[in-house]
Formats: structure tokens, C-alpha cells, sequence
């Protein structure tokens, strides 16, 4: 089933441009890799897709309904379509802000209405998921790198969004950390979650990826996809291990 | 509470940049002092300076659908200690006046006394007061309600005073219009009932959050508690009063209330009579008839029409399509 | 610590979310969003600043013309010297491309207007004439302002206040304030958005949101002071700030000061 469907999507920074002429379309359930150099559109894209930049020209559907600047005025709307997509942010020193972790974790299930045990039992669960319960009454200010991209994953896990965004979610990460965040994502794409994640680093990511967008220097859609087919492509793969 | 230019005269702008000059100069000694221990100090003034314009800029909303804005003078002096607090917003409203247009160039010494002087002092005293009988959250929330409405009574006496410090022949006010008895209460009342309670809230639960998350990020007060840079600073205070005199006929706050009254309502007066005469010159006349009392028609001829000659040629550069335009 | 890998997730967050909404305003993170956007925007590309060679005068000339400016603004109450400085205003903005002139008309209509408000309801306690000189003047005074700050980029400035004797402190700390402001601007845009993308309801508190995100960017504000330090001492930093100026033709500079000290010997001997 088309979740998000982009047409002729274009968006420009200042001076810079950001995405030319982007066509894509997203099904329920994918996991899906956002690959590219720097500044090549994922950051971009991630931020069109969770309704924070809205595109210049062309359109962004979410399901049947378009996502424009007039759409997103409304904060019922827009309150909406953040609790359908929930990111993580590159630099996790923004997203954090509570004085304790169980407390940034808490802050999004507080505004669904639930009651007392509901968030505490989310809380709970989401410190398991992401093996963070000895950071329950840490500072998250204090935390380190890898603690805080755990965190943060945490406190957007415990709103349910159908659809994860994630900016670079590896980078500071140890390499056992790496592999159990990756395990953790397929999980909840097992169940069901669309799983967008941007990352310049193929060799992390080439093993869960079901399907590879990839973005050139000039902000266009170079390729996309199947796992399957990248793995029938020995060049191109070896192109995306030299980003 | 930013006071643009234009509402106070030169006299009191430079009258207040005179008095700011021994504060400036205290704080720079002190921030050195400090520096010595905590190198990240000096560069600190500057990244502190934007954080206070950020926080100058930032709308917190208030009941009833409108916003105000902090200053985050008491706030500062707590994070950051009052002296180098005092440099740092110093700076800010440098910046702010030369480069971004909140508050006046000429006005810089008058809201660098008020917000970047009296704010943070005042607000920081309280704070020690309120530590030294451990109640210090209670300190902080006085201080800084305290700071914000006293910077506001001294902007409001500043400007109260121009009626009665500058003035044409007839009365007419040169600066800001309106005297004592209309600026004081209107600068107090906008900061008692609103301004005053948004700064204490957003003080306090800022400290509240840096000391819960990093309480070694906190100013600490140097542990030998002495007296002397206040002590100078009152001398260098007292040392400029005479200079106040500069700026007035009647000494500062030193006016009787006959006095007072008088001036008022000599001002007043000229609401029954206004013919806004400065120097001679009708100002109605001025753009009805070419001719001007007091200056030979030949000369108002030639500013006139000179003056429709530019117009009529900025209208046409401003209507142009900029080809060539920058590089 | 010992990773551990998760067993399996809970229902929750196995079964699609149940839609939450409930009605609200437009929230304060918009709008300042917005304010603080268009404040990065200029700081990132500040408005390119006409440069003309043949009157391009010296930074610290231009610094003191306009606080001569100014300050002769202020103490003349007279009319005719008032026009004059007027048209030697409109004179100099002859010389802007179009495009700028018009930037310039805008933000000074607008800052005129703001800094008039005040004085407005004194037209019924001093009648129109005041109001009008005094709006006449205070107008004149933030067009100058207007243009200094549309003619000087932030360099110039520093070098102004360099070659006018300004402490090495003082310029140092102009300078970090103005860069650190666009990165603590960014990192508080950042911060407000990733907020935004975890409220889902009207915010209750907004005062403790506010509090926290203050707090976390003066923690970050010392983060970086910490680092600027250490970069600071690596490269050697000694205390002074050093500018090189390029040696130049000074007659210009003093010239551009000529009609201004002309206006101002005019008003000492007018006034006798």
C-alpha cells in the first residue's frame, strides 16, 4: 500500500539547493535507506517528510492527503502528522532536553492522555528496547554519544510513530551498539513500522536495507533500489562503500 | 525597554555613559580576576552576549494571546557572575543598536546603565541575599522580578525627566513628551503586572533546570566574601554625580514638588496652546508655505526644491529594476 | 555496559496508534521559529553591502560620522540645518542600487513607526507640532542608523572600532558574539523543532518547556566557550586582537566629514 508518495518535489535552501525534481514513492512497511554524500538531499528529504520544511514546488503525499504549507498551518493537523512520524535527529543534543531520561521518555506518552501506569509501562519498555535502563535517572545532558542516539530513539519510540525517520542513527555508536539498534529497527519494521533511515555509511547498512534510495552531489535521485538487485551490482556497491 | 533614540537628550546620554564608565571599568578588572581561574570565562562574554539576544528575542507567550520578551539580566548574573554578566550584555546591546536597530546609538549608555548595570545587580544582590538565608530560589524570584521593574523605574525616570530638563522657551518638549507622572507609572505598570512575573518564571526555571543538569556549570561566588569592588564602585558612582548636574537645571531627583508641579503644568499649558514653536519656526508652515519665518525666502526656495528634486529622483531609483544592483 | 538484546516488543507498540488530537492555537514555537529563521537567514548571508571605490572611506570615519550624525541630530532644534542633513542623507542614498534603496525604505518605515508609537498619544498633551518635529527628528536619526547598518558590513565595524583605540577585549568579544550567534541560534532552531516533532497535544507548561531549552543552550554556550578556549590557546591567542588595514588616501575620509562639521558650526553660530 503507497504510504508517501513525492512528485516532482524540489526544495531550496537560501543559496544552496536541497532536493531538484525529486519522484518517489514509499510503501507501508518498507525499510528503506537513504544513501549519498554529504548534503546530497537526505537531511532534506527527512525533514520534508516530517512536515519541517515544506517543498518549494511539487507534492508530498502522506496516504491520501497532501502535506503543503497551508495543510501544516493547522496545528490540530500538524500535531497529527507528528505523532504519525516520529524522527531522530542527526545531532541528539537538540532532541534531549528533560532532566532525567526517564523523563524524556515520558514527555511524548504524557500528551497522549494515558494514564499514570500507561506512560510508566511505556517508559519501561522503551528503556528495555533500547537497553537503556541503567540510564534511567541519568541527565541526558550528561550522557555520552551513543547513550544519548539510544535516548533518543527511545523517547520517539514511545509515541508509536508508523513511521521512523532517522538521521545518521549510527554514527558514535560502538559496533555492538550498531548491531543491536539495527536489530531493534527490523524488529519494529517486522511490526509494521515504515522505516526511513538516512546514512552515509553502506557498510553499517547493507545488511538490514530492503531497498537503497541513493542521491547524487546534485541534490537528484541517482538510483533506487531492491536489496536484491544492489547485491546483482558489485560497482555500485562498491561506489556507495566510497561515499 | 529598549529606549530608542531621540526620547532622551545628549546631556543625559552622555551622563549616563559617564556613569557607566567606572561600572565598565570595575568589570573589566573583576572579569580579569575571574578569567585567571576560569579561562573559559573570556571567551564566554561573547558566546553569553548572543545567548542574552537570543533570550531578548525569543516571544514567551503570556495569557491572553500576546507575548513579551525577557531580558535576562538577573538570570545571566547568576549563570555567569554579575560583573562579566555585565560586559556580556553590554555587548549585546552594542550589538543590537549598531547593527540590528533595538534601542538608540546615542541611548546606549542609558540602556547599558538600566539592563546591563541596575538589571543584573540589582537581581544578583537579592540572589546572595536570599543564599545567605538559604532560601535561595526565593532570592533568584525576587531578584529577578525586583531587577527587571527597578531597570524599569530608572528607564521610566529618565525619560520622565527630558520635559523637565529640555524644552523650548515655550514648554514644548524637545525629547520624549511625556513627564514623571506619566512615564514612571507606565514603565512600571507594563513591568509589574506582566514583563516583571515573565522573567521571574522564565529565571527561575532556567536556574532551576542548569542546577538540576549541571550545577558545576553555575557561577560560583568567589568563598572571600570582601566588600571592596562595591566600595568602589559607589565612590566612582559618587565621584560622577556632579556630572549629573551637567545634564540639568535642577539636580537629579533633587527637585522640590512645587518645582515640580510648576513644570508640569507649565506643560500642560501648551496643550491649550499649541503652536509647537521651536526656534521661531511654525511647523505647520513648514510644508504649507515656502516660506519659512526667520530665513530668507531665497534659501527656503532652494531646500524646497531640492528636497522635491531628490524625492522625485529616489522614487525613480527605488521604482528601478536592480540590473547592475550588488556585488 | 552490557547490551542486551530486547526480547520482543510490546503490544503497544505493535498496534497502530489509536489517532489523538485535540483542538489548539497556533503555539509560541512557531512563531518563534519563524523569528528566529529570518535572524539566521541574515546572518548567514548578510545583505551585500554596496561598496563604492571612489568614496569608499575609511571603517572608523564612517563610525564616527555616524555618531556625529546623530548626535548633531539631536541637539538641533532647527529646522532649516535639520533639511539640510535630510538631504545630504538622500543624497547618499541616491548612490544605492535600487534593490537596496528599497530594503532601506522598508526597514526604515518600519522601525520609524515603532519607535514612534509611544510618543503617539502625546499628541494630546502637546498638540501636532511637537509631535511632528519630534517624529521628524527621531525619523532622520533611525534613517542614518539605517544606513550605517546597510553600508557597513560586521568587519568594518570591528575594524572601526579597532583603529578608534577600542579594547583588544571588547572587539574579541564582538566578534565571537556575532559568530556564536548564528550557532546558538541554530542549535535553539534545531531544539524547537525537534520539540515540535514530539508534541502531539497542546503544550501545558510551556514555561518549563522554555526553562529547559534556555538552560540546555547556555550548557551548550559553555560547551563552546569551553572548546573556543581550548582553540584559542592552541593557536597561540596572546590577548590582542590584530587588523591589518591597507595604507591608504586619507582626504576623502575627511572630506565625507566636511558638510556634517559644516552643519555643525552652523548650528553653534545659529544659535547665537
Amino acid at each position: 500500500m503507497v504510504l508517501i508518495k513525492l512528485a516532482n518535489l524540489c526544495y531550496d535552501y537560501p543559496n544552496t539547493c536541497g532536493l531538484d525534481h525529486l519522484d518517489l514513492t514509499i510503501n507501508t512497511g518498507e525499510f528503506v535507506c537513504l544513501m549519498g554524500p554529504n548534503g546530497s538531499g537526505k537531511s532534506t528529504l527527512l525533514r520534508i517528510l516530517s512536515g519541517l520544511a515544506t517543498p518549494k514546488t511539487g507534492e508530498y503525499w502522506l496516504r491520501d492527503q497532501a502535506i503543503t504549507a497551508n495543510y501544516l498551518s493547522d496545528a490540530q493537523r500538524r500535531q497529527r502528522l507528528h505523532q504519525t512520524v516520529g524522527m531522530v535527529f542527526q545531532n541528539t543534543d537538540v532532541q534531549l532536553f528533560n532532566t532525567s531520561v526517564a523523563e524524556e521518555i515520558a514527555f511524548g506518552p504524557r500528551q497522549l492522555g494515558l494514564n499514570d501506569a500507561e506512560i510508566a509501562q511505556r517508559v519501561t519498555d522503551c528503556l528495555h528496547l533500547t537497553a537503556c535502563e541503567t540510564l534511567r535517572d541519568r541527565v541526558p545532558y550528561q550522557l555520552s554519544g551513543g547513550e544519548k542516539k539510544r535516548v533518543a530513539l527511545a523517547s520517539v519510540l514511545a509515541l508509536n510513530p508508523e513511521i521512523l525517520l532517522l538521521d545518521e542513527p549510527l554514527n558514535g555508536l560502538t559496533i555492538a551498539a550498531q548491531q543491536q539498534m539495527l536489530t531493534l529497527l527490523q524488529r519494529l519494521n517486522a511490526a509494521g513500522k515504515t522505516i526511513i533511515m538516512a546514512s552515509h555509511n553502506f557498510q553499517q547498512v547493507q545488511a538490514v536495507g530492503q531497498r537503497f534510495i541513493i542521491f547524487n552531489s546534485l541534490h537528484q535521485l541517482d538510483a533506487d533500489m531492491s536489496q536484491a538487485d544492489l547485491q546483482s551490482q558489485p560497482e555500485r556497491q562498491a561506489q556507495l562503500m566510497t561515499l | 525597554m529598549h529606549i530608542p533614540d531621540n526620547y532622551l537628550s545628549p546631556a543625559t546620554c552622555g551622563t549616563l555613559v559617564a556613569a557607566m564608565a567606572p561600572v565598565w571599568t570595575v568589570a573589566v578588572i573583576k572579569v580579569k580576576a575571574q578569567v585567571k581561574e576560569h579561562h573559559e570565562t573570556l571567551p564566554m562574554l561573547g558566546i553569553a552576549a548572543s545567548l542574552a539576544f537570543l533570550i531578548m528575542m525569543f516571544n514567551l507567550p503570556i495569557p491572553g494571546g500576546t507575548t513579551a520578551h525577557a531580558v535576562g539580566g538577573t538570570l545571566l548574573a547568576v549563570l555567569i557572575g554579575p560583573w562579566a554578566a555585565c560586559l556580556a550584555l553590554t555587548v549585546t546591546l552594542a550589538l543590537q543598536a549598531l547593527l540590528f536597530g533595538d534601542g538608540g546609538i546615542l541611548a546606549f549608555g542609558a540602556n547599558a546603565f538600566n539592563m546591563a548595570f541596575i538589571m543584573p545587580f540589582v537581581g544578583y544582590a537579592c540572589y546572595r541575599l536570599g543564599q545567605k538565608l538559604h532560601h535561595e530560589k526565593i532570592g533568584l524570584a525576587v531578584g529577578a522580578y525586583l531587577g527587571i521593574n527597578v531597570a524599569a523605574l530608572v528607564a521610566g525616570v529618565e525619560l520622565g525627566l527630558q520635559p523637565l530638563l529640555a524644552h523650548t522657551a515655550s514648554g514644548a518638549p524637545l525629547y520624549c513628551p511625556y513627564g514623571l507622572s506619566i512615564a514612571v507609572p507606565a514603565m512600571l505598570t507594563a513591568h509589574l503586572l506582566v514583563a516583571g512575573w515573565v522573567e521571574l518564571v522564565f529565571t527561575l526555571l532556567v536556574f532551576q533546570f542548569v542546577k538540576k543538569v549541571a550545577p558545576t556549570n553555575l557561577y560560583q561566588t568567589p568563598t572571600r566574601t570582601n566588600q571592596r569592588p562595591w566600595i568602589a564602585l559607589l565612590i566612582g558612582l559618587a565621584a560622577l554625580s556632579p556630572l549629573g548636574l551637567l545634564a540639568s537645571n535642577t539636580a537629579w531627583g533633587e527637585w522640590d514638588p512645587t518645582e515640580l508641579k510648576q513644570l508640569l503644568a507649565q506643560q500642560h499649558l501648551s496643550t491649550q496652546a499649541p503652536q509647537g514653536m521651536v526656534h521661531g519656526f511654525h511647523f505647520q508652515a513648514l510644508f504649507s508655505d515656502y516660506a519659512i519665518a526667520g530665513l530668507p525666502v531665497s534659501v527656503g526656495y532652494i531646500l524646497s526644491a531640492l528636497s522635491a528634486i531628490l524625492i522625485f529622483l529616489l522614487l525613480i531609483r527605488g521604482l528601478q529594476h536592480g540590473s547592475e544592483t550588488t556585488n | 555496559m552490557d547490551p542486551k538484546q530486547p526480547t520482543e516488543l510490546p503490544d503497544w507498540l505493535q498496534q497502530p496508534a489509536s489517532a489523538h488530537s485535540q483542538a489548539s492555537k497556533t503555539s509560541f514555537l512557531q512563531r518563534n521559529q519563524r523569528h528566529l529563521r529570518s535572524l539566521l537567514t541574515r546572518l548567514a548571508q548578510p545583505a551585500p553591502v554596496v561598496k563604492n571605490q571612489r568614496w569608499h572611506l575609511a571603517p572608523q570615519i564612517n563610525l564616527i560620522r555616524l555618531l556625529l550624525l546623530v548626535l548633531l541630530i539631536a541637539l538641533i532644534n532647527n529646522v532649516t540645518l535639520l533639511w539640510c542633513l535630510a538631504l545630504l542623507l538622500g543624497f547618499q542614498l541616491l548612490l544605492l542600487p535600487p534593490s537596496q534603496l528599497r530594503r532601506f525604505v522598508r526597514s526604515w518605515l518600519i522601525s520609524s513607526f515603532v519607535a514612534l508609537l509611544f510618543v503617539l498619544p502625546s499628541y494630546w498633551l502637546t498638540g501636532p507640532g511637537t509631535l511632528l518635529f519630534f517624529g521628524l527628528k527621531t525619523s532622520l536619526m533611525l534613517a542614518n542608523a539605517q544606513y550605517y547598518r546597510l553600508t557597513t558590513p560586521f568587519q568594518d565595524l570591528l575594524s572601526g572600532l579597532k583603529a578608534l583605540h577600542c579594547p583588544d577585549v571588547l572587539i574579541m568579544t564582538l566578534a565571537i558574539a556575532i559568530t556564536y550567534l548564528r550557532m546558538l541560534g541554530q542549535h535553539l532552531l534545531l531544539t524547537m523543532e525537534a520539540l515540535e516533532l514530539r508534541t502531539v497535544a497542546p503544550t501545558k507548561h510551556p514555561y518549563r518547556l522554555i526553562g529547559a531549552m534556555f538552560g540546555n543552550l547556555y550548557l551548550k554556550s559553555y560547551a563552546y566557550a569551553l572548546e573556543l578556549y581550548a582553540a584559542m590557546e592552541a593557536r597561540g591567542f596572546n590577548g590582542h586582537y590584530v587588523r591589518t588595514s591597507p595604507t591608504r588616501n586619507h582626504w576623502p575620509d575627511y572630506l565625507s566629514l566636511g558638510p556634517d562639521i559644516l552643519v555643525l558650526i552652523l548650528f553653534i553660530f545659529w544659535r547665537n
